[in-house]
């Protein structure tokens, strides 16, 4: 794999993603607002309801916030460069899919890479911002703590990633579904809180099942020494298994397609 | 009158099209619902008493939301800037119909599916978590709920339409519904009961036209107003009805003049 080539059609398809963003400066405005909003909204509702009340599963303040704006920035950076696959589906009806499969580039890399979402990255920095002032607030945080952190959220990343191809098989197999993106990302939105306060079975389901907590939760515990070591390498396990999985099912779904659309 | 029965009708229809897209839809409803459900046990089930709300109360709230939700804010008005912008409107203009009168005809197709499935869906929820439900049974309350629903669902109406006449003057129609379902989801009270907030942001709350969506209807099911405060509501929130219908009907009048039909 020519890893400067890729990067060189990423930077080609982002370039052309973010002219049509900016087309109408209007929109690009009004969408950047609502996201912030979104985001300021739930952070408020957070906070009235831990500095108020103090039950959010025994977290203090700035913990709650600090699980609240790592969901964020795993969220954001998956949408941020797989925002591709938002489109894939109008892709694949059309007939156009067929055109990435006959090009000198993984088509997978293409359905998936294909154009990230500059209006994305104001809610990125914010979530860092939020990231290390929450992880400043609480304190106690050594090293290790950072080092599992940051590989944690990359391991988020990797679920994601082979969550999104898996939305590109469904996509493939069947035109009938156009929301299964957003089924993944209503699944998400309960890893905006920790996942400690749902109950069972709920928090087994989106522990192993579908690991919202493992992407969302884990990070931010390991952060602050609050996981156990078979937690972190059962984190791993699932990543690769969810990746391996992934990219399985997308080979026999490309054997399953029918170009019918064309 | 016949021909509207038709539109609801059709959009019914329309509804199950796409049989399984349908399922992974009233999927996603549950998820939500089940998100901030066990968000609100979780913070409940610790202390009998929250912001003046017993746990019953709460996830009575959160639940009722769910219904009022499916009843006000489900909706086909989100079609009008695209008809704009795509010249499409120009089929109604010239045929003998009310363009308003047929979009909410298409709303209220889409509400009987909404409602309908909502209902089965609280059911089953309701078997399998057997949550503590507040049943209010006072006639007067439930009727007055009624009442400020059906005010609630018409508010509505004209202020997502309002929205989508921002087509005669922009091609940008999705971002402005995108930054109007954000607010309106929060300010309407479909995250939280509203009277939690401080006193004085409350207090703006009050006087603003989503807090009648959702917040209102609820609060008197769960038989927490006073009946002075029911009224001064219902007045508020026809006041606001009457102006916003003013608002639509000046901005659709307008819209017309510069309206050139382009995208066709």
């Amino acid at each position: 794999m020519n890893i400067k080539k890729y990067f060189k059609v990423w930077q080609i398809t982002t370039l052309s993603a973010t002219q049509i963003a900016f087309a109408s400066r209007f929109g690009a405005l009004i969408f950047i607002v609502g996201k912030l909003l979104r985001f300021a909204f739930f952070l408020f509702f957070l906070v009235i309801i831990a500095s108020r009340t103090k039950v959010v599963a025994d977290y203090s303040l700035w913990q709650v916030i600090f699980f609240y704006a790592t969901f964020n920035f795993i969220d954001t950076t998956a949408q941020f460069f797989l925002r591709e696959v938002y489109r894939f589906r109008a892709y694949v009806v059309s007939g156009n899919f067929d055109y990435f499969l006959t090009r000198p580039i993984s088509p997978l890399f293409r359905s998936l890479f294909g154009g990230s979402d500059i209006l994305d990255t104001v809610m990125l920095a914010l979530s860092v911002i939020f990231i290390a002032v929450s992880a400043a607030k609480i304190g106690n945080i050594n090293l290790t703590g950072i080092f599992i952190y940051a590989v944690l959220v990359a391991n988020a990343l990797i679920i994601a990633l082979a969550i999104h191809i898996l939305v590109l098989c469904i996509g493939v197999l069947t035109t009938e579904i156009d929301n299964s993106i957003m089924l993944y990302r209503d699944l998400t939105q309960m890893g905006r809180v920790p996942i400690d306060i749902y109950r069972e079975p709920v928090t087994f389901l989106i522990t192993f099942v579908i690991p919202v907590g493992i992407m969302m939760t884990y990070p931010a515990k390991a952060l602050m020494n609050m996981l156990a070591a078979q937690s972190i390498i059962i984190a791993f396990v699932i990543g690769g298994l969810f990746l391996a999985g992934s990219l399985k099912l997308w080979r026999l779904s490309l054997k399953n397609y029918t170009s019918v659309s064309t | 009158m016949k021909k509207y029965l038709s539109v609801a009708k059709n959009t019914w229809a329309e509804t199950f099209t796409y049989r399984l897209n349908f399922v992974v839809w009233r999927f996603r409803v549950v998820l939500q619902l089940l998100t901030i459900y066990f968000l609100w046990f979780a913070i409940t089930i610790k202390s009998d008493n929250i912001f003046g709300y017993g746990q019953a109360q709460i996830l009575t709230y959160v639940l009722g939301t769910s219904l009022i939700n499916s009843f006000v804010f489900a909706s086909r008005t989100y079609g009008v800037g695209n008809e704009i912008n795509e010249g499409s409107l120009s089929n109604y203009l010239v045929k003998p119909v009310n363009y308003f009168m047929y979009h909410f005809a298409r709303d209220l197709g889409d509400k009987a599916v909404n409602v309908i499935f909502s209902i089965v869906e609280l059911s089953i929820l309701f078997a399998i978590l057997r949550p503590p439900l507040f049943l209010q049974t006072n006639p007067v309350l439930l009727l007055l709920t009624i009442v400020s629903t059906l005010i609630a669902l018409i508010l509505y109406f004209f202020l997502n339409f309002l929205i989508g006449l921002v087509g005669f003057w922009s091609p940008e129609v999705w971002a402005p519904r995108f930054i109007f379902m954000i607010v309106i989801t929060f300010f309407a009270g479909g995250l939280f009961p509203l009277d939690i907030l401080p006193s004085k942001i409350f207090a703006v709350f009050k006087i603003l036209p989503f807090t009648y969506l959702l917040y209102f209807p609820l609060k008197i099911y769960l038989g927490q107003l006073a009946m002075s405060d029911i009224i001064i509501g219902m007045f508020v929130s026809l006041s606001w009805l009457v102006c916003i219908y003013l608002v639509v009907k000046f901005v659709w009048m307008q819209g017309l003049k510069v309206y050139t039909a382009w995208g066709k």
